[in-house]
């Protein structure tokens, strides 16, 4: 049974798209079969952070509408062997995505064999939102460490625990992972950014992980490569550690504090 | 509930209204009306017109009970700023004088009736009126209520153990407890009852409200009640919040 796993945060620009990237691919990269979705209909990026425009030629909502099959819509990542994107339309809107519709296209990747299928989520709590967390599994909940994000992904997570298709039948409910990105410990120590502990408080979730604020994403999204590809980068190691995390392993929590760099590194690193 | 078929001229529907319950314990109307005085401290405004349904299943085994002055009832009620509606538990004897007066009989609850003949106790204390409480289960929440979640306790208080977030919203008829970080918005006595409380282990809230009357925080809250755990009453029209440490130590 593939799992589905919606990667939400309500808030806007926050990361969900470039973490939906690095997810996805960490999770092939370990060789599990992996599609990842855009649900974000008419505003589509999902296709320009993995670096697969230029190839797109049929959408979600043409699989949806029967205008296209699956096999003839999913672009093959040229990253990962196992992974799987299936963008959306740039010229629909949202409402043409339609709840049997979305179903359809998951119980028709799960038989393609897909072991995981990540859910890129728009920002909001409208019907592209409300359309990728109804039949999630699991879900990731991308937050800043700034207040308004964080209010949101409370927002979010309140309308996962309605509106989720688990919630609505009384199944087993959608389980949450609180992933904290832009983090800076170096702002958190003086006070200007919330920690990741102050923002746990309110959101009562496990943390499956924490991206450090970052030029390099910034790079990798121009170059249409994942962060995660980014070998070495800070960045690529975070979200190594949330695949392992999400995976089950005990990974030691890194980038979360902040370490007075000595004389040496603050001349040569100028930061 | 459907409506009528009557286009137009009329709509029917189900409406709830709320009321004061005053329970007689005397058939003495000069003692009830004593009763009262003390009660509104002479004040008709004190009542200010509510409806009362009359409870007479205590005093229904009482001798005087068969002749009752109904019209002297209603008006030393209206006297005292209460507009009486109806009577609950009256004996079937009585019903013919209680509908004569305009009043409806309420057969809502069923109380036992006293058995045996009940001395009227002492004056004081035995005429004195209990207003109606929220009856009912408590409605208890463990999960946190997060951002945009509005929880509705009818007719009973409200139990949440788990944090209440900001933009959060708890309402109940009766009164409110928080044993977590309260947040959000807590608004109890929601449908009118000044005896609601707001109790909670910390007192973070944007804004309370007790039976309508509420209190935001803008300017920060009183000294010493921040973040911690107390206790908020309606005392007149004023919002009291009282720090609860002080009544756990000794």
């Amino acid at each position: 049974m593939a799992k589905i796993i919606v990667v939400t945060s309500g808030k806007g620009g926050v990361g969900k798209t470039t973490s939906s990237a690095s997810f996805a691919s960490g999770l092939a990269m370990r060789g599990h079969k992996t599609a990842v979705l855009d649900f974000d209909v008419g505003l589509r990026n999902l296709d320009l952070i993995m670096g697969c425009e230029r190839r797109v030629v049929y959408d979600l909502i043409n699989v949806i509408n029967g205008e296209a099959t699956l096999t003839q819509a999913l672009i093959k990542d040229k990253h990962c062997d196992n992974l799987f994107v299936l963008p959306a339309s740039q010229t629909r809107d949202k409402d043409a995505l339609s709840e049997e519709g979305v179903e359809r296209v998951l119980k028709d990747l799960d038989a393609m064999g897909f072991e995981y299928i990540i859910c890129d989520s728009p920002a909001g709590i409208e019907r592209g939102a409300v359309m990728a967390l109804t039949f999630a599994d699991e879900a990731v909940i991308v937050t800043n460490p700034e207040v308004s994000s964080v209010r949101d992904s409370d927002r979010i997570l309140g309308i996962i625990q309605a509106k989720s298709k688990r919630a609505q039948d009384g199944g087993v409910p959608v389980k949450e992972h609180l992933l904290i990105t832009r983090y800076s410990p170096k702002r958190v120590e003086l006070g200007e950014m919330l920690s990741y502990t102050d923002v746990q408080e309110i959101l009562r979730i496990p943390l499956v992980g924490i991206i450090p604020e970052s030029e390099a994403v910034l790079h990798a999204s121009n170059q249409g490569n994942p962060a995660i590809h980014v070998t070495g980068s800070e960045v690529s190691e975070a979200y190594k550690d949330v695949v392992s995390r999400f995976l089950g392993e005990e990974v030691p929590l890194r980038f979360a504090t902040y370490e007075k760099p000595n004389l040496f590194k603050r001349i040569f690193k100028g930061r | 509930m459907s409506k009528l078929p009557a286009p137009g001229a009329l709509e029917v529907k189900i409406a709830t209204v709320v009321a004061v319950a005053a329970t007689l314990h005397d058939t003495d109307l000069n003692v009830i009306d004593a009763a009262l005085s003390h009660m509104t401290s002479g004040d008709s405004g004190f009542f200010d017109g509510e409806f009362a349904v009359l409870d007479v299943g205590s005093i229904t085994a009482m001798p005087a009970a068969s002749v009752i002055n109904w019209a002297a009832v209603v008006e030393l009620f209206r006297h005292h700023g209460l507009n009486p509606v109806a009577v609950r538990n009256a004996t079937s004897s009585m019903e013919g004088a209680i509908l004569a007066q305009g009043l409806s009989i309420d057969t809502s609850i069923a109380r036992p009736r006293a058995e045996v003949a009940v001395e009227a106790p002492p004056p004081v204390a035995a005429a004195v009126p209990t207003v109606g409480n929220n009856v009912g289960v408590p409605m208890i929440v463990d999960m946190p209520v997060r951002a945009g979640q509005r929880i509705y306790a009818r007719n009973t208080d409200l139990i949440v153990t788990a944090a209440v977030n900001n933009g959060a919203e708890l309402i109940a008829d009766g009164s409110i407890h928080v044993y977590a970080p309260m947040r959000g918005r807590a608004l109890a006595g929601a449908s009118g009852n000044v005896d609601a409380r707001i109790f909670a282990l910390s007192m973070e809230a944007e804004l309370v409200s007790i039976a309508g009357v509420y209190r935001t925080f803008d300017d920060g809250y009183p000294e010493g009640v921040g973040q911690q755990p107390v206790q908020i009453r309606l005392a007149g029209d004023r919002l009291d919040i009282v720090g609860l440490q002080a009544a756990t130590k000794s």
